[in-house]
């Protein structure tokens, strides 16, 4: 009847709430920065060998990996504010709403994935500032793979903090997924000559794919096929999205 | 056809009975209350009319539709203003009206004039464009009302509509309820546990405590089923109580009693001839009298003589009840 109405109401609503709240915006770009400069500039300094070893400059190599550390972490943080609607009481305006709530979550989901994508936006602009070897003609596509990666992982951002009640207890567990994440990714090192024990743990992290398909575009070396790290990608943000509409539906009072 | 009708209605969390079996229907176009104390299980009725709690058994309709097997039917025919916000308040009054809009199917030209006839309505026109955390609790109300209005409902939906705001912003928010019934023509279900708010609003109240509903009717019919006037009588002790009752009922002026720690509460026609024979049998039978007086019935009597308890606390005893409403008065 009016899915698109409700998709753009809720694609309205957290577009606004954004740009209202202009310090969250600098506030989720200054971790990745800061990791970009201080981890990129030391490691590309004075490891000099790994350039050779990676076959571009390191600081290149780290690019990608920050705008999807920044992508991702912006995302799935985001799904935290189901947990204030609950709380201020926005969300009964959506249960009660004669509209489907399978499009309204992922209006909101494509409300808070487009504001990810314009942090990364943000920071991949510098980085491109600061490393002239990046490739200019794959930046869109690299967006675009920043836009996936954060449509998937606010979707599950979403569907867990639907299940929670506490914001301080969706906090915990963004603490402790966030960084091993990241850090087991590819974002800060490559994974093709890792000992074949790790590697699998490499493999079931969806962000490896993320950060594969993104340096692929930014750079034009990957480590794997890019149209594996894409398939993967689109099932599991498929798998993610069609979750937090499940969980979001079963949504009662009781 | 009724907007609402409601048949044994159940719900249970766990082993808590918070509705207890309820019946009711409510004519279209009326202004109805369940009138209640806090936990009586109004919120949880509400919750369930507006599809947002499973009934545990039972059944209720509303503007015809099935509320467990037609939620959305039910709720393009409704409007709801909770009892806590439910207003995003980083958002602007405007922003706010037009995303409820949107959620409703309004687009276009129509959205944007139903938008400012509602800031009208709301007397929201001047704060359009600030955000709703800086308003004050009454301009939430407003707003919510207004919002809960917008997409013209057959039915809305107040939880205790006047909960927490003061007098002057209470009386206000009453006008517009009021305005409702006639602009409208609005069917409303709202509930309260203030009841001046339900016998000034009220076409039919229903008396709901513990789940239950205890009594049902416009305020004047319950006010009439409870007889006249009450007469309070403290004699400071059961047994005394107890002899002047006695003393008292042959003369068939008591239409109905009740005795509660040496206070003594009865109905009559006309308290001011039952009174003189009140003192009469008491001096004859030497029961001291500590204090008497009368008042005209209210609901607040009506919900005393269901429920045996005061609304405004339920903890307090009801001698204390009665020792409140005298110093109010």
């Amino acid at each position: 009847m009016n899915e698109r109405n409700i998709v753009y109401a809720m694609l309205y609503r957290q577009l606004r709430r954004y740009f209202r709240a202009r310090s969250r915006v600098l506030g989720t770009i200054i971790n990745p920065l800061m990791f970009f400069l201080f981890l990129g500039m030391g490691f590309s300094a004075s490891m000099r060998g790994m350039s050779a070893v990676i076959g571009i400059d390191y600081l290149a190599f780290l690019a990608p990996g920050i705008a999807v550390m920044t992508a991702f972490s912006s995302s799935f943080i985001g799904g935290i504010s189901v947990i204030w609607d609950k709380e201020f009481g926005f969300l009964k305006e959506v249960l009660v709403a004669p509209a489907s709530r399978t499009y309204a979550i992922l209006g909101r989901a494509l409300g808070d994935s487009i504001t990810s994508v314009i942090q990364s936006f943000l920071i991949v602009i510098l980085m491109y500032a600061i490393v002239p070897s990046l490739k200019v003609e794959g930046l869109l596509f690299a967006l675009g793979s920043c836009f996936i990666t954060s449509l998937m992982f606010n979707s599950l951002g979403i569907a867990i903090a639907s299940k929670i009640r506490s914001p301080e207890g969706f906090q915990l567990i963004a603490n402790i997924l966030i960084f091993p994440l990241i850090f087991l990714s590819g974002a800060f090192y490559p994974i093709n000559n890792l000992p074949a024990v790790v590697k699998p743990i490499f493999y079931i992290n969806p962000l490896t794919y993320s950060v594969d398909l993104t340096r692929y575009f930014m750079t034009g070396i990957s480590s794997l096929p890019i149209y594996v790290s894409l398939s993967v990608l689109l099932l599991l943000t498929a798998v993610f999205t069609f979750l937090s509409a499940r969980v979001f539906n079963k949504s009662t009072l009781d | 056809m009724s907007a609402i009708s409601v048949r044994n209605l159940v719900k249970k969390f766990g082993n808590l009975t918070a509705v207890d079996g309820i019946s009711f229907d409510v004519k279209k176009g009326e202004i109805f209350g369940f009138l209640g104390p806090n936990g009586a299980g109004k919120t949880t009725t509400i919750n369930i009319l507006v599809t947002l709690m499973r009934p545990t058994s039972g059944e209720a309709y509303v503007a015809g539709y099935n509320v467990v097997e037609d939620p959305v039917r039910v709720r393009e025919k409704i409007g709801i203003v909770f009892q806590d916000p439910s207003v995003d308040r980083n958002l602007t009054g405007w922003e706010n009206l037009y995303i409820h809009g949107l959620i409703y199917g309004l687009k276009g030209e129509e959205l944007r004039r139903r938008v400012e006839e509602s800031l009208e309505f709301a007397e929201l026109t001047k704060f359009r464009d600030v955000e709703v955390k800086n308003y004050s609790g009454g301009m939430i109300r407003r707003l919510e009302i207004a919002r809960g209005l917008m997409h013209k409902p057959e039915i809305l939906f107040l939880d205790e509509p006047t909960l927490g705001l003061d007098p002057q912003t209470r009386a206000k928010i009453w006008e517009y309820v009021e305005r409702l019934r006639e602009e409208a023509g609005v069917t409303v279900f709202l509930t309260t546990h203030y009841i001046e708010e339900a016998e000034r609003l009220c076409d039919r109240v229903a008396i709901i405590d513990h789940g239950k509903i205890v009594a049902i009717g416009s305020p004047d019919e319950l006010k009439q089923e409870i007889g006249g006037d009450v007469i309070y009588i403290r004699v400071g002790d059961h047994s005394s109580a107890a002899r002047l009752l006695e003393g008292l009922q042959n003369n068939g002026m008591i239409i109905s009693h009740r005795e509660l720690n040496g206070v003594l509460a009865l109905s009559v026609n006309n308290a001011s001839k039952v009174i003189p024979t009140v003192f009469e049998a008491a001096s004859m039978m030497g029961i001291r009298i500590e204090e008497i007086k009368y008042t005209q019935p209210s609901l607040s009597d009506v919900f005393l003589h269901y429920t045996g308890r005061e609304i405004r606390d339920e903890e307090a005893d009801w001698r204390e009840g009665i020792r409140m409403r005298h110093r109010m008065r």
